[in-house]
């Protein structure tokens, strides 16, 4: 059918990355970094090395490697311990950091996030991302961003990122190749067997790579060569796996003392309200909901979600609700535990069908075509288009657009050309036909598929292309023609015989 | 035993008389339902009027075009079209993957999701997981180059399946084929149009127009009812 597989420029990704994210929750704190520092596992018997700055990589101290080796290679090394908690509230800065650029993104791993830039335009995405990541480094965190067509190609943009000690890559799709030229094949962070083949064979960047057939590479290096042609080449896409934000903008107070009285627990609301909403506002969001959880010293609970009328981070609106909630209630032990907690409002999700029209769930989507494509293969799946080129049957399949623009158009007209005849519809395979000729015109049609008097013919129309390409030159006669009592079909003379092509419907 | 089963009758018929009214039977359900299903008018007129307003949301239509050049491609750009200026995502399973962009104005085809189908089986079985989809509000399913024989393989309660997925989304699917394919399709229509050698070079939309729908009423020899007879030969024999 001449159909192809034709990926689309304007989605984008981004993944936001901080390198050795362990240590740099807990040392985040501490501005010099001519310190070596080191984070070091101690629930073994011997303690060992997790990770460290480059400070202290710059003295030979490597991962795995035992903590007094490490100690004996570099003078003055400090050595800091994980810690949960210190993890935790890193992991929160990070994911509401990065809520302020976008709407929708994943958690690959503790200290990566992959952000979908589909919401964005693209020219603001780098200016995005160093704002984001000035933020960060305000808090203490050093980052790195590497954008891409694809999640796997972002996150290739930012390990380059790091490799070349730059801030931010971006992989930008019309350069891509241009750009993997650069790249040793481990920044792939594939296998070290495909990677020492590769190298055997002469490849040794993600350029020279990419470059290789599809069919070779599937011939050669099974499914894993596969998989990364396919993350090179930006046809490898995936769903995110959307981050659970529901807890993210949570605070909670465990009161040392037994308090019964209100007043002191309205004073405390006060400031977790105030904590939130610069939180949350930071992100560009407003509360859309409260939830409130208080636990008494009886071992009882009290939870209560208090839904807005509508999105609001106005501190006197949320107090007087919150307040005027806990007035009701009857404390007949003392209370042990406060928790606050907004549900931000969605700005983008919640507006994108407002004024406009597209796809409501884009996760669901993403697995429908990812089963449909299991079904019929992946070459049948997509919204077709046309090709310039004047070759009958050729078109490529794109991605459907996840937005549907409006079309300025009287309803009663239909929308552009062709808007002239029926629907020509291909057989599934062309029926060669025995045609009798009179003075060169068709005046009788046998196949298989159909037999009869020809009444009405329009044509010749002979066509002809790819001449200047070797081996693919192409021509052909085309003829329409009406069977007595059978219907309009497309009669074509390759030169070497007659088909039926199709019918007109 | 027996005094079990008529303890439990008669708790029954004690429950029935105390809800009374409460209780529907499920054709009264069917009814409600019925009364309560909404249309999507088509751009055409004769299609409306046959479907009562316009074809059923959450149910099978069936397109019948009995031979070739009968219009029935015709009507199916006409839903692409609509669906394209009502901003709506429509998915076409095409069996044989005889489908044409060429044919279709390029905007039409902007929410259109091409499946391209090498037999009924697969096609129903992917509209099966589609239908599941809350994005799509149009589901066309292209048989017309299908032997009947070739959507016998498919089980009848894929279909009843498949409605039921349809019903709560509310979306509209249109079955194009030249036979009827199966009994849970609300409507069955014939189309019929005369095409000839001019039409080539008409407007679209007085072709459109031309198009006369003539509802069906055929029983339809599905794979449960080929089996059942089989086994009736077989039993004869």
């Amino acid at each position: 059918m001449g159909y192809h597989n034709h990926t689309t420029t304007n989605s984008g990704f981004a993944v936001l990355w901080c390198p050795d994210f362990r240590l740099q929750a807990v040392a985040r704190g501490e501005r010099n970094h001519e310190t070596p520092l080191i984070l070091v596992d101690d629930s073994k018997r011997q303690s060992v090395v997790l990770c460290g700055n480059d400070r202290a990589y710059q003295w030979e101290v490597e991962a795995s490697m035992s903590t007094v080796q490490a100690l004996a290679r570099c003078p003055g090394l400090q050595v800091r311990r994980p810690s949960a908690a210190a993890e935790e509230t890193a992991a929160r800065l990070l994911l509401e950091a990065a809520l302020s650029w976008v709407p929708g993104m994943e958690e690959t791993e503790p200290g990566l996030l992959t952000l979908d830039l589909a919401s964005q335009p693209s020219e603001e995405w780098e200016q995005n991302g160093y704002r984001v990541q000035r933020q960060l480094a305000d808090l203490g965190f050093s980052t790195v961003i590497g954008m891409g067509q694809t999640p796997s190609l972002a996150r290739i943009a930012a390990v380059a990122a790091r490799e070349s000690g730059e801030i931010l890559w971006h992989l930008d799709p019309d350069r891509r190749l241009e750009f993997l030229d650069r790249l040793p094949l481990t920044i792939a962070e594939t296998g070290a067997e495909l990677n020492e083949r590769l190298h055997l064979w002469g490849v040794k960047t993600l350029g020279s790579f990419a470059r290789l057939s599809h069919q070779a590479v599937a011939a050669r290096l099974g499914e894993e060569g596969v998989e990364l042609w396919l993350r090179l080449t930006g046809r490898l896409q995936r769903p995110l796996r959307q981050a659970q934000l529901e807890h993210l903008f949570e605070e909670r107070y465990e009161f040392d003392y037994e308090l019964n009285d209100k007043e002191p627990l309205f004073f405390l609301i006060n400031r977790l309200i105030e904590r939130l909403s610069n939180r949350v506002s930071r992100t560009g969001r407003a509360a859309a909901a409260v939830v409130l959880v208080l636990t008494f010293t009886d071992g009882s609970c009290y939870a209560k979600r208090l839904a807005l009328p509508e999105p609001t981070l106005e501190h006197e609106v949320l107090f007087r609700i919150i307040s005027g909630h806990i007035e009701q209630i009857e404390m007949k032990t003392a209370v042990e535990s406060l928790l606050l907690r907004y549900e931000p409002a969605d700005r983008v999700s919640s507006q994108r069908l407002l004024f406009g029209a597209g796809l409501r769930n884009i996760h669901q989507f993403q697995e429908t075509l990812k089963r449909l494509r299991k079904l019929v293969g992946s070459d049948f799946v997509g919204s077709p288009r046309f090709c310039d080129t004047h070759r009958p049957g050729t078109c490529e399949l794109v991605p459907l657009p996840h937005d549907i623009p409006a079309i300025e158009d009287d309803e009663n007209t239909l929308t552009g050309p062709p808007t002239t005849g029926p629907i020509f519809r291909k057989y599934p395979t062309a029926a060669t036909a025995a045609v009798r000729l009179r003075d060169g015109y068709p005046i009788m049609v046998e196949s298989s598929r159909i037999n009869g008097v020809v009444i009405e013919h329009y044509g010749p129309w002979k066509c002809e292309g790819d001449w200047w390409h070797q081996g693919k030159i192409w021509n052909r006669t085309e003829w329409d023609i009406e069977l007595l009592n059978q219907g309009l079909f497309r009669l074509i003379d390759t030169g070497r015989r007659w088909i039926i092509e199709g019918y007109y419907d | 035993m027996a005094e079990i089963g008529e303890h439990k009758i008669a708790a029954l018929a004690e429950l029935r008389n105390q809800l009374g009214n409460q209780i529907t039977s499920g054709s009264d359900l069917l009814r409600v339902q019925e009364t309560r299903e909404t249309r999507v008018a088509t751009g055409l007129q004769g299609l409306n009027e046959q479907l009562g307003g316009g074809l059923p949301r959450g149910q099978l239509t069936e397109i019948i075009s009995p031979g070739y050049s009968k219009g029935g491609g015709l009507v199916m750009a006409e839903l692409m079209a609509r669906a394209r200026r009502e901003r709506q995502y429509a998915v076409l399973f095409d069996v044989g993957r005889g489908f044409t962009p060429e044919s279709f104005p390029e905007s039409d085809l902007e929410t259109l999701l091409w499946v391209g189908c090498e037999s009924a089986k697969q096609a129903v079985e992917a509209l099966d997981i589609a239908s599941r989809d809350e994005n799509f509000q149009l589901f066309l399913l292209d048989l017309r180059d299908c032997e009947p024989s070739d959507w016998s393989a498919v089980r009848s309660g894929q279909w009843y399946r498949i409605l039921g997925q349809l019903r709560p989304r509310e979306a509209v699917t249109v079955i194009f084929s030249r036979k009827a394919v199966t009994s849970a399709a609300k409507h069955r229509l014939s189309v019929e149009n005369t095409l000839s050698i001019d039409s080539l070079d008409s407007e679209r939309a007085g072709l459109l127009e031309q198009s006369r729908f003539t509802p069906m009423t055929f029983p339809v020899s599905t794979s449960h009812d080929s089996r059942k007879s089989r086994s009736a030969l077989s039993i004869a024999g």
